[in-house]
């Protein structure tokens, strides 16, 4: 217990006080700003945080996007825009109730639950990580390079709408992972003898590139000064919560459940998590007739999953270093930075620090209720801000960011790259965030089939004779059997369709 | 923000004459160094080398007076990093911690740049090779692993530690060689460094780390793996249980990574003297040796002539020992 | 802007093409079956697959009326294009003058150009510009010690 005493200690730090509640605010006002999202307040927070000692930074992160989620819920209501994607599932019920005159009641209800919903999922995160850990202190190369292939998996089936363009998506971020020194032989691929690509494609500047670049270029097209809200005044918010948590409670618990295990598993975030638990809602709902017309219950279900599931994605991030959604792929590498590779290792070498995220993320999760309350009191001037001003200071944060992480150019001509072609593939369809999970696992579960073939001397059954492995490669081979069942049969749907 | 303080004036007029550049032109210009220096460090935050590299720059900063800013150039097997210092304006304010692996990368074919490409300044540390096998492995000492590898098949044993053709891996090649064994007896299975390789140690996917000792500290202080050896001179007096391969097998073989700063070439001549004595007086300061000491890293110094000669040799040698294990670009 | 599945799929499957073709210069890893081209060959037959695939819907949507290459509405709208242009150039102007220009110069002209074309009012366009790239230049480079060049401005800062 002398770690989550010296835990309490790192925590109590009036420094690291300032900066959850600093970053508590810029993550309320990034949530709530339609258009900028969690991932993009993660992004936009690491050239910050490149200095800071580990426990702010992390503490940093946590707080912004605990407050993005919820305050993605707040333009959702009162303009039928979700400040965040992780709304989306039930903008249109929200501001179905708004207009109904329940503004107070929807917006008390979002956030009363997301606090539910995210302490949950921290309390998962508190129990399965350390345990988790301990297994995988036994893990060796077969055991990751099934992890790595499962997430990879995942990806592909759950996280997106059109499997086949998640899955060019994930192929070619795990193709634009291959640049630079290859893991193996250390021979450097597809550099074209220059000496910067041999560092590869820096990661952040990447995902500044995918997330916020090409959301300035399709924000600088719809540039309509600030937005108009929804008529009707904000009364007291909390009124009637009791009574919706006496008749609620058991979608609170679903949604924390579905929320947590969604986020739990790489490649799907809030956003997925919010949709599933919204349709499961309405699936098992006594009146699913109401559903759409301003009712309240998918709404519960939802809010709580969307915040418990960035608790649960810290699990696979912090005990693997696999990334249970796009946020936690940005903490990876950070962790990388501040020398606490995610692994079991951090568990030994630094309990503290895992300790301290997990205070913060209860302290976080705590925090938001006052601060929750004052942003949806103050929700009309914050969507005031002139988005004309907003938009050109973004572009050169991002610029500064991506400076920040290769300290040269290079990282700034690696975010107008990919900005530019995360801005075509959304345009055509095809999902960003499987590229993401592609650039940061593609290298994991390269080199470990590699050295898993070293050390096997070249034989593929040695991937299944550890017991851990043996059971993780039976998983993704059974999850592959389901995918490949899945499109045959949608395949032969599309057939008889168009017959 | 140059703030011209009657007592920063003085100062600076003072440095000049000393120098022995006082003109009208210095005057303009003040002395060396002006301005903010930049400490290039090939390798990523929070590893040994940027450990090194930042509290070099912080007894630098209060030398000189002057901000000193680490910069983390990273990827590439160090090239990137590497290269960034070799083609910096030689104007004294861009300098950079140069690795072993200057003496390496160009005989693998990865980059044009080699120790000659630099102005040396100082040799700061060096770290032999450890011998670390599992906590619950049955060989108690490096005389009985030795005697399993001479008696297993060529390729039965695997070790890690670092990439394919890294300073850990030459190591091994060359304590197999010293043995009378081939390069390749001991097959290596490459790594992303020293952490991940104790960690699949401790995991039993491999069987032997021949990294330094202080960075597979955490496995071995959680009791998880254990040194046998170190490749070296003398015992680290953080770690005295553990013999080196001189006593306990008659070995002499060592070869360590080691780390030292250098500029680009065309230095002038009294910014490089103003440079070595900065390196020099931090090197002799009580915070440096408290720092490397506490973490286990060795020290070593060389002025910049020593330091050529050092690299220079070291070169050689890895260029032999990696033409002879099949590493090195024909 | 948005291209027909099958004009993405046939791109795909050059690209992976190229990429395959390329990796046949790739040396093979001493000792070993599988080097460092193995992944990107498989990789690229991936994307032939996937592109495949496209093709083959994008040629049923075809034939339900799709378009080869539809652009976006608000290319027809005046003046759009133009701002989109000028955001993108804005970047590509970043990485060719900031070395020499320095962070503040090149920021604060990004900064007023953009706030200019997104109609600011005038008279706050420059002000602005200059008093966001001083602070945040204040707070990367001398907080954060982000080595932001320095530029004509080097011997003043």
């Amino acid at each position: 217990m002398d770690a989550l005493s010296a835990a309490f200690v790192l925590v109590a730090d009036p420094y690291v006080l300032w900066v959850v509640l600093a970053s508590s605010l810029f993550g309320m006002f990034v949530g709530a700003m339609p258009g900028l999202t969690a991932t993009m307040a993660t992004a936009l927070l690491v050239p910050v945080t490149f200095f800071m000692p580990p426990v702010p930074a992390l503490a940093a992160i946590v707080s912004a996007t605990t407050m993005a989620i919820f305050a993605g819920d707040i333009p959702a209501a009162m303009l039928r825009m979700p400040g965040t994607p992780a709304s989306a599932a039930y903008t249109d019920e929200s501001y179905a109730m708004a207009r109904k005159g329940q503004l107070d009641l929807n917006l008390g209800t979002n956030l009363v639950f997301s606090v539910v919903g995210g302490l949950f999922g921290v309390a998962v995160l508190i129990v399965a990580a350390p345990l988790l850990a301990e297994i995988a202190l036994n893990f060796s190369s077969y055991e990751y390079f099934w992890l790595a292939a499962l997430g990879l998996s995942c990806a592909v089936l759950i996280a997106t709408l059109d499997p086949l363009k998640g899955f060019v998506s994930l192929l070619l971020g795990l193709a634009i992972g291959t640049i630079g020194i290859d893991p193996a032989a250390g021979f450097p691929r597809f550099t074209f003898g220059t000496v910067e690509l041999m560092q590869g494609i820096s990661f952040i500047p990447a995902m500044i590139g995918l997330f916020a670049i090409s959301e300035i270029l399709r924000s600088s097209v719809a540039m309509e000064g600030g937005f108009e809200a929804v008529e009707g005044k904000v009364g007291s918010i909390f009124k009637g919560i009791g009574a919706v948590a006496r008749r609620y409670w058991f979608n609170v618990l679903r949604g924390s459940v579905i929320g947590t295990v969604i986020g739990a598993l790489p490649g799907a975030g809030a956003d997925i998590a919010a949709w599933i638990s919204y349709a499961v809602s309405k699936r098992f709902s006594k009146e699913p007739e109401k559903f759409g017309t301003g009712h309240l219950e998918g709404i519960v279900d939802a809010t709580s999953a969307n915040n418990s599931a960035l608790g649960g994605a810290w699990i696979p991030a912090l005990v693997f270093g696999i990334p249970g959604d796009s946020i936690t792929a940005i903490v990876i590498g950070v962790l990388y930075m501040k020398n606490m590779n995610p692994g079991p290792m951090v568990f030994i070498q630094n309990p503290q620090f895992i300790y301290a995220v997990f205070l913060i993320f209860i302290l976080a999760n705590l925090l938001m209720l006052p601060l929750g309350w004052a942003a949806i009191k103050s929700a009309k001037v914050i969507l005031r801000t002139p988005r004309n001003v907003l938009v050109p200071l973004i572009l050169i944060f991002c610029v500064v960011g991506s400076y920040a992480m290769t300290n040269s150019i290079y990282g700034v001509v690696v975010m107008l790259a990919m900005g530019i072609a995360g801005w075509l593939l959304e345009e055509n369809g095809f999902p960003v965030a499987p590229i993401i999970l592609g650039l940061v696992l593609g290298e994991m579960f390269e080199q470990n089939f590699m050295t898993s073939m070293i050390k096997s001397d070249g034989s593929f059954l040695a991937f299944f004779e550890r017991p851990i492995a043996g059971v993780l490669g039976g998983l993704t081979v059974a999850v592959w059997g389901l995918f490949a069942y899945k499109a045959v049969r949608g395949l032969s749907g599309l057939r008889a369709a168009t017959a | 923000m140059t703030q011209f303080t009657r007592r920063g004036l003085i100062a600076s007029i003072a440095a000049a004459s000393a120098a022995g550049t006082l003109s009208r032109e210095s005057f303009a210009q003040a002395a060396y160094p002006s301005r903010p220096l930049t400490l290039v460090v090939p390798w990523g935050a929070g590893g040994g080398t940027d450990a090194t590299a930042r509290i070099v720059g912080a007894l630098l900063e209060k030398d000189f007076g002057q901000p000193v800013n680490v910069v983390n150039r990273t990827g590439g097997s160090g090239v990137v990093g590497h290269s960034a210092i070799a083609t910096a304006a030689p104007d004294g304010y861009t300098i950079g911690m140069v690795t072993v692996e200057i003496t390496m990368m160009h005989h693998q074919g990865l980059t044009e740049l080699k120790p000659t490409s630099y102005a040396p300044l100082a040799l700061m540390n060096e770290d032999p090779p450890g011998v670390q096998v599992k906590g619950d492995s049955p060989y108690k000492t490096v005389k009985d692993l030795a005697d399993a590898i001479k008696a297993a098949p060529a390729g039965k044993f695997k070790a890690s530690g670092t990439g394919q053709g890294g300073i850990w891996h030459l190591a091994l090649i060359g304590w197999l060689q010293a043995m009378g064994l081939k390069p390749d007896h001991v097959a290596w299975v490459p790594s992303n460094g020293a952490a991940p390789a104790m960690q699949d140690l401790a995991a039993g996917g491999i069987d032997i780390v021949t990294c330094s000792v202080p960075e597979g500290r955490a496995m071995i202080d959680a009791g998880r793996a254990k040194s046998l050896a170190i490749m070296a001179a003398e015992r680290n007096p953080m770690f005295k249980d553990v013999p080196t391969l001189n006593e306990a097998l008659g070995i002499n073989y060592s070869v360590g990574a080691w780390r030292g700063i250098a500029g680009p070439k065309g230095l002038p001549a009294d910014v490089q003297a103003r440079l070595v004595a900065g390196l020099k007086k931090a090197y002799e300061s009580k915070e440096f040796t408290d720092f490397m000491t506490n973490r286990g890293f060795g020290i070593k110094w060389a002025d910049p002539q020593a330091f050529a000669a050092f690299m220079e040799d070291g070169d050689q040698k890895m260029g032999a020992a990696m033409k002879a294990a099949g590493l090195a670009k024909a | 802007m948005r291209a027909n599945d099958a004009v993405v799929g046939v791109l795909l499957i050059v690209i992976a093409a190229a990429m395959v073709a390329y990796t046949a210069t790739f040396p093979a890893f001493p000792g070993q079956r599988y080097g460092p081209a193995l992944f990107p060959r498989l990789l690229g037959a991936g994307i032939i697959l996937c592109g495949a695939a496209l093709v083959v819907r994008g040629l049923a949507a075809r034939r339900m009326g799709e378009a080869w290459i539809a652009a976006g509405d608000w290319t027809r709208e005046p003046g759009k294009p133009l701002t989109f242009a000028l955001v993108l150039a804005c970047l590509v102007g970043y990485i060719l003058v900031s070395e020499s220009l320095g962070f503040i110069v090149t920021a604060a002209a990004i900064l007023a150009v953009l706030f200019w074309r997104f109609q600011v009012r005038p008279l706050l366009v420059l002000p602005l510009a200059v008093a966001s790239s001083l602070v945040v230049h204040w707070f990367f480079a001398s907080l954060m010690r982000v080595p932001l060049p320095r530029g004509i401005l080097d011997s003043i800062l």
